[in-house]
């Protein structure tokens, strides 16, 4: 393994080995390696085969950005392995090769398939014939994708959660500009949180010798009290809310003030071969040897546009390379920079550029040449023999996030690339992402952004005015060259990548083009040109030159793809946080797992289905007494002087005419008059009323409530009781008698009747008894506190079981509510379900005088035949018919449905209901129930089988 | 094989609008586009497609693209799948694939009350003649071998409805074959042509404005599906609609490893994966209403937890990239399409997250509406007249999630 000497600053700890295998050969490196910097300076070039071509490729950007370098770790496909830190006994392995990284059979497809597959190849072939598609789909689909999930896992392994974090302000970016605008804002009293998605902070200035005056700027930024993340990219920005992501944590930042401080990405040349191992931007190469001394090559060919591949040079050739520079600039930049270059005896070609990259497999010689403005090549050039091209094609500003919270971007020629303008309030731009590039500059309007933000919270920081003048003071930028389009050679052979990611070369795009696929848009769903897991960050200007160039527009006008969240590919895991469902039970739901009972979803809700015997629970209920707990029903008290009137508005039916003590049934309906929910309204006093709601409709219930509450104006107040009260029905003949046992009201016929209401002291717990009776026997709903739900209740089963009572569950309650033919609504109901179809036009007080909600939809449906009804129905045959089967019309057509069917054992028949044709609704009439192919013969009914005129009821 | 490599424009590009058209379309997403297609199979070619972006930047081209037939009422089931027959040959006929999956398409049951609509919509269905049925947990193992299929978990899966024929395509393909057809056939293509105004007088429709000038159009249809209701807006005609945001998002690519469309309409999440190798996923509509297509971290991250319940193995995919579009709802989930009270001004509206699947019918039933002054029987449920008449044809149950 050879390392260079040791480096100012470098991030290994060498007294610290780490091996790991690669492919499962044996690999080391030092700690604070990444897996590409250990595996590199163990001599690979070869890192990852490409996606469509399967051509080998080598490092591109050294950081963490590019999708050169990514491997599979165990189940995890996608590690970016220029920037994964190597651990002990790191199991690496490469992705879409194979056999191996080094010889993959697929690489046929581009040593022939290259001319056989243009651009958009898929949609011009295999059209037909199209029985034939589903095989050609599959050979396609199995060569696509790049890592492997595992194919079974039980649950999750990764533990991950979120963290929220309020701050004064955010600063995205720990580079020079963000230290300094965090520390400025945190100095003046701000708390400050600062991310960056490096390990290691400093940003470029780190890498390019400033690592002292990094470990200062840090050092401040945490005297000052700044809450650094460092590993923890920022994903996004939603709405002023920051997630960022660092390791198995997501924090979720929301700042009043953001600093964007996210740098510039070093943009590729566009050239023959440009993607051959050993083409790698500059800065990526630099970044080796600084931060973990690894020698990038031993003969580098630098072609730059810019001042910094200039200082690349110059770098690389002070860690013992031999360099051949190529600037585009006919002056090189004319600045202090190409002087030192010179002086340092490297051969330096002017207004020349790479042309092509030659080599098998890796890099071995670049053609250089001087080029016209278009970037075709003044006569031959000359040939250098090299393992390295080191390119530098301009900086594009990291501009995602400032984009995605508002801001526009437009072309700076002078930069060769895009700024942002119109950044709204409270957002600010710093560093080379507000398109400075000077050490100084860099710093200074990181200050300056870091005062902005803390003026903006209302503190006062001096000598804003002065940075602001020291800023436009400083010496402009060296020029940059725009590079052209495509440098070349004139040569037929090798192939141009405008997107290494998606091996889109520029003869794709501008044959896309010519096709009409001619806006950046177009042509990214087209050729998929930046849709790769770089996101576009290397390939969406050099598409747009290419665009630019075909198309004769600015390049302004080609403009950018829409920024979109994240800026960084992010795990799903750490987006999911924990596993974790909310699940709500009863106050006692103890009780029923003692039961053994059968507990199933219901809503929200862990509920109990049956205790084993559903039969035999049922047969309790009407031959003695049961009990079910119903604690899940939604509960609001509603009270205020207006409580009626909001009620009388809400309801269809009449509820402030209803006596204290006095309980009535009502839906709900929407404005279109269809049935929303259903329940018991009970009036307790004169401005008090306790309404009941099914289980999963409470909360649309109270958001409905409230919002027409507040718009009306009303003076009444809703309180949503729900998870504080629990209740259980007692219900069956003997239900009276167990209850008596239990308290000193006077249950009898004539002083406790049918629908009415009444405080009394169960088993010593005040609770509220309502006497209803769903399950269509003689009952009583008992609201009582949670706390002291499970007393009652054992109080309850206590003093039944003398007589017969058994829990019962829900399950059993069905079948004795469908003997009633009372509605569930949500299973007997459906969203178009009147009250008239439901059968219920009692219900409805077209006479009221108020307004309603729903009045003017059902005015309408009360002068019409709904379409089809609700009712009740038995199969002579005894064929218990799917709930969900198809009810037919009179022409065979499907009309309704069966919303419900059980097999009473009471009646010793098959009952149900279900929604038929208006014209079939009678009772007697004949329906035809069609299930699943089978055809079943049924007979309607509208009366409750059980108990038609509700004498048990009221009993 | 040589027409591979002939660079033969897909569309003209169109210097100058004319002053008049038998028919403006206004919108180019599928629906547009493919009626100007069938329009041409008609004979009626002197038509322009008025987009205000580029082809397929609305919903089109931001959709997840799943085509399935199994809705929950008869006329729904009907309408939709005569369009999955109409893509089924679509490709061929167009000389364009379509990449058009037909790998089957699954809604998970997790509670008793969902096997119990399924239950009613395969029997709809079947009736049909719609490959639509509901499966045991066990089949559900077998055509999603990945999945995690037990019942130790929050949403058990207890069964699913099946749907063979469903599947996913290439949107942005569907869109581009369209309009390659329909310029052959002669209907001129505008982009970034906005329409900004429509002149009105009695019932009739006079002129259209547009920011690249006024036309006069003999018929006008609004195909601007997120949009429709402000177009209707300037023709003075009131939609029962509202405008949300849908999101969805991709993951970078990996090997195959899911093979059919899943949906679960309880935990609000479907996804498949792309032939690219990408899983597509996507959510429910968001409550709110509004215009701005920006997306919200709640979605990431209810989507991610309710997928990884159904595959904890995606725990290590990665996001690459997230986006929302604009639906248009209508209160019954189901289209509004056809004639308006103006004579010449038809609209295809109301398609929630579900339009995508039914361009080919829209484009073909309007193209012979405008043909022959008569709305077609397989869209008559869908006149925008059933909300004044109160006869909705509720696809809430069948559309809400599973797009
Ligand atoms: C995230 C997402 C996922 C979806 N998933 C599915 C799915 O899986 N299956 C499915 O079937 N459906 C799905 N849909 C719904 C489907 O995409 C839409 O219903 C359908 O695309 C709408 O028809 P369209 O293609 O014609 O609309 P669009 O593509 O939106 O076309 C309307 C066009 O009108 C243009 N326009 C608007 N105003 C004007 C104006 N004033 N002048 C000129 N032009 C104008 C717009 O720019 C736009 O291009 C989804 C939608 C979204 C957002």
């Amino acid at each position: 393994m050879s390392r260079l000497a040791q480096q100012p600053g470098e991030r290994i700890d060498r007294s610290q080995p780490v091996s790991f295998t690669f492919d499962g050969k044996p690999a080391a490196g030092f700690a604070g390696d990444t897996i590409v910097s250990a595996l590199y300076a163990g001599g690979r070039r070869v890192f990852s085969r490409s996606f469509k071509y399967h051509r080998p490729r080598g490092e591109l950007c050294g950081c963490g950005q590019c999708a050169n370098s990514l491997f599979q770790i165990e189940g995890a496909p996608g590690i970016r392995g220029c920037s994964e830190p190597i651990r002990e006994g790191l199991r690496v392995v490469h992705q879409n090769a194979w056999p191996s990284l080094d010889f993959d059979v697929m690489r046929a497809t581009d040593r022939v398939g290259g001319p056989f597959t243009p651009v958009g190849f898929y949609y011009k072939t295999f059209i037909r014939p199209r029985r034939l598609w589903p095989v050609y789909e599959k050979v396609l689909r199995s060569a696509a994708g790049l890592g492997r999930l595992p194919r079974r896992q039980d649950e999750r392994e990764w533990e991950t959660e979120y963290r929220r974090r309020r701050c004064d302000v955010l600063v995205i970016g720990g580079g020079a500009a963000g230290l300094a605008a965090a520390t400025r804002a945190a100095e003046l009293g701000a708390d400050v949180v600062l991310c960056d998605e490096d390990a290691v902070l400093g940003g470029l200035l780190g890498i390019e010798g400033g690592h002292e005056r990094v470990r200062e700027l840090e050092g401040r930024a945490r005297d000052a009290g700044v809450e650094i993340l460092s590993g923890a990219p920022a994903l996004g920005f939603f709405d002023g809310l920051v997630p960022v992501w660092q390791g198995s944590t997501l924090h979720q930042v929301r700042a009043d003030q953001h600093v964007v401080a996210t740098g510039a990405i070093q943009q590729p040349l566009v050239f023959a071969d440009n993607d051959l191992p050993g083409v790698m931007l500059s800065g990526g190469a630099r970044r080796l040897a600084a931060a973990y001394a690894v020698k990038p090559g031993e003969r580098a060919v630098v072609a730059t546009v810019d001042d910094r591949g200039l200082d690349d040079a110059l770098a690389l050739s002070a860690v013992g390379l031999d360099v051949v520079v190529a600037d585009l600039r006919p002056d090189a930049g004319g600045g202090e920079l190409a002087g030192r270059i010179r002086a340092a005896g490297i051969t330096l070609l002017t207004g020349h550029t790479v042309v092509r990259a030659q080599g098998r497999d890796r890099v071995e010689r670049a053609v250089v040449a001087k080029v016209d403005a278009r970037g075709r090549a003044l006569g031959d050039g000359s040939t250098h023999d090299c393992d390295l091209i080191a390119v530098s094609g301009g900086s594009a500003g990291a501009l995602s996030l400032l984009l995605q919270a508002g801001g526009r971007a437009i072309y700076r020629p002078e930069i060769a690339g895009f700024a942002v303008t119109e950044l709204p309030a409270g957002l600010h731009a710093a560093g080379a992402a507000a398109g400075h590039d000077r050490a100084e500059a860099v710093e200074v309007s990181g200050a300056i952004a870091g005062a902005e933000a803390a003026a903006a919270l209302g503190r006062s920081p001096n000598g804003v005015a002065d940075a602001r003048e020291r800023l436009a003071q400083l010496p402009a930028a060296a020029p940059v060259a725009t590079p052209p389009a495509q440098a070349s050679d004139g040569g037929r052979r090798g192939k141009a990548f405008v997107d290494l990611d998606e091996d889109v070369t520029v003869k794709d795009i501008k044959r896309a083009t010519l096709e009409g696929y001619d806006s950046l848009e177009l042509s990214k769903r087209y050729t998929t040109v930046t849709m790769g897991p770089s996101q576009g960050r290397f390939s969406q200007l050099p598409a747009a030159r290419v665009l630019a160039a075909e198309t004769g527009l600015d390049l302004g006008t080609v403009g950018l793809t829409t920024a979109r969240p994240p800026w960084s590919t992010v795990p799903m895991g750490v987006l999911a946080g924990r596993p974790l469902e909310a699940a709500k039970r009863s106050a006692v739901h103890r009780r029923h797992e003692e039961l053994g009972a059968t507990v199933r979803w219901a809503g929200d809700w862990r509920r109990a289905y049956d205790y084993g015997d559903p039969v035999g629970e049922s047969v309790a209920v009407q031959a003695a007494a049961g009990i079910i707990d119903v604690s899940t029903l939604g509960k609001l008290l509603v009270r205020g002087p207006d409580a009626g009137e909001l009620l009388d508005r809400l309801y269809p039916n009449r509820m402030s005419n209803l006596a204290p003590d006095r309980i009535r049934y009502g839906v709900t309906t929407s404005e279109a008059g269809r049935i929303t929910d259903d329940g018991t309204v009970c009036r307790i006093d004169d401005e008090t009323f306790y309404v009941t709601t099914t289980s999963a409709g409470v909360a649309g219930v109270e958001q409905s409530f409230t919002w027409w509450l507040e718009t009306w104006g009303l003076n009444a107040h809703i309180t949503d009781l729900t998870q504080g009260v629990a209740a259980m029905n007692l219900a069956g003949p003997q239900a009276r008698g167990v209850l008596t046992g239990l308290t000193d009201l006077d249950c009898s016929a004539e002083a406790f009747k049918y629908l009415d209401a009444r405080h009394a002291e169960i088993a010593g717990v005040p609770c509220m008894l309502l006497r209803i009776g769903f399950v269509g026997e003689l009952g009583y709903e008992i609201h009582c506190p949670s706390v002291n739900a499970e007393h009652v209740w054992d109080a309850i089963v206590r003093a039944g079981s003398k007589v017969g009572l058994r829990p019962f569950g829900l399950e059993p309650q069905r079948v004795l509510r469908l003997q009633k033919l009372h509605v569930i609504v949500g299973q007997d109901t459906d969203s178009e379900m009147t009250p008239y179809g439901a059968g219920m036009d009692w219900i409805v007080k077209l006479d009221k005088q108020q307004d309603f909600i729903g009045r003017w939809a059902l005015e309408h449906t009360a002068a019409h035949e709904p379409s089809v009804r609700l009712v009740g129905f038995t199969t002579p045959g005894g064929e218990l018919p799917t709930e969900g089967a198809v009810v037919l019309g009179t022409d065979g057509a499907p009309e309704g449905q069966v919303t419900s069917a059980r097999r009473s054992p009471r009646l010793g028949q098959v009952i149900g209901l279900a929604t038929v044709p208006a014209a079939l609704a009678g009772d007697g009439a004949q329906i035809w129930i069609s299930d699943a192919g089978r055809r079943i013969a049924a007979t309607v009914t509208t009366k409750p089988f059980y108990d038609p005129e509700g004498e048990v009821l009221r009993s | 094989m040589r027409e591979l490599f002939r660079k033969r424009r897909m569309w003209r590009s169109r210097p100058d609008l004319k002053k008049r058209y038998d028919v403006v379309i206004i919108g180019g997403g599928s629906h547009g586009l493919a009626t100007a297609y069938y329009l041409r199979q008609l004979g009626i070619t002197d038509v322009a497609v008025l987009e205000k972006g580029y082809i397929g930047s609305g919903a089109a081209g931001r959709n997840t693209t799943i085509l399935r037939s199994n809705y929950k009422t008869p006329e729904g089931a009907r309408f939709y799948d005569a369009s999955v027959k109409l893509y089924e040959r679509l490709g061929k006929e167009m000389e364009f694939n379509l990449l058009f999956s037909q790998c089957g398409h699954l809604t998970l049951a997790h509670t008793d009350r969902a096997l119990f609509v399924m239950a009613n919509r395969a029997e709809v269905n079947r009736l049909q003649g719609i490959d639509s049925r509901l499966i045991g947990p066990d089949e559900v193992k077998e055509l999603a071998p990945t999945m995690y299929v037990g019942e130790d978990t929050t949403y058990p899966i207890m069964g699913a409805l099946y749907h063979p024929p469903g599947g996913i395509i290439r949107h942005d393909a569907v869109v581009w074959g369209l309009a390659r057809g329909a310029d052959a056939g002669g209907a001129e293509i505008h982009p970034y042509t906005e329409v900004t105004g429509l002149q009105r007088s009695g019932d009739r429709i006079t002129a259209v404005q547009t920011t690249r000038g006024t036309i006069q159009a003999g018929t006008v249809l609004n195909c601007t599906a997120g949009w429709s209701s402000l177009i209707c807006d300037m023709a003075d005609v009131p939609l029962p609609i509202t405008t949300h945001i849908l999101q969805a998002c991709v993951t970078e690519p990996v090997k195959p490893f899911l093979d059919v469309v899943i949906v679960s309409s309880q935990m609000h999440v479907y996804l498949s994966q792309s032939d690219r190798g990408e899983f597509v996923m996507g959510s429910e509509i968001e409550p709110w209403t509004t215009y701005r297509t920006s997306g919200t971290l709640n979605f990431l991250q209810d989507l991610t937890r309710h997928t990884l319940e159904l595959f904890p193995q995606l725990e290590q995919a990665r996001i690459l990239r997230s986006w929302a579009g604009l639906c248009d709802l209508s209160p019954d989930y189901s289209p509004i399409l056809g004639q308006t009270e103006v004579e010449n001004f038809h609209v295809s509206a109301g398609w929630g997250t579900y339009g995508f699947k039914a361009a080919p019918i829209v484009g073909k039933t309007l193209a012979e509406l405008v043909a022959s002054g008569r709305t077609p029987d397989l869209i008559a449920p869908f006149t925008l007249e059933r909300f004044y008449e109160d006869n909705l044809v509720s696809e809430l149950a069948a559309a809400a999630v599973s797009h």
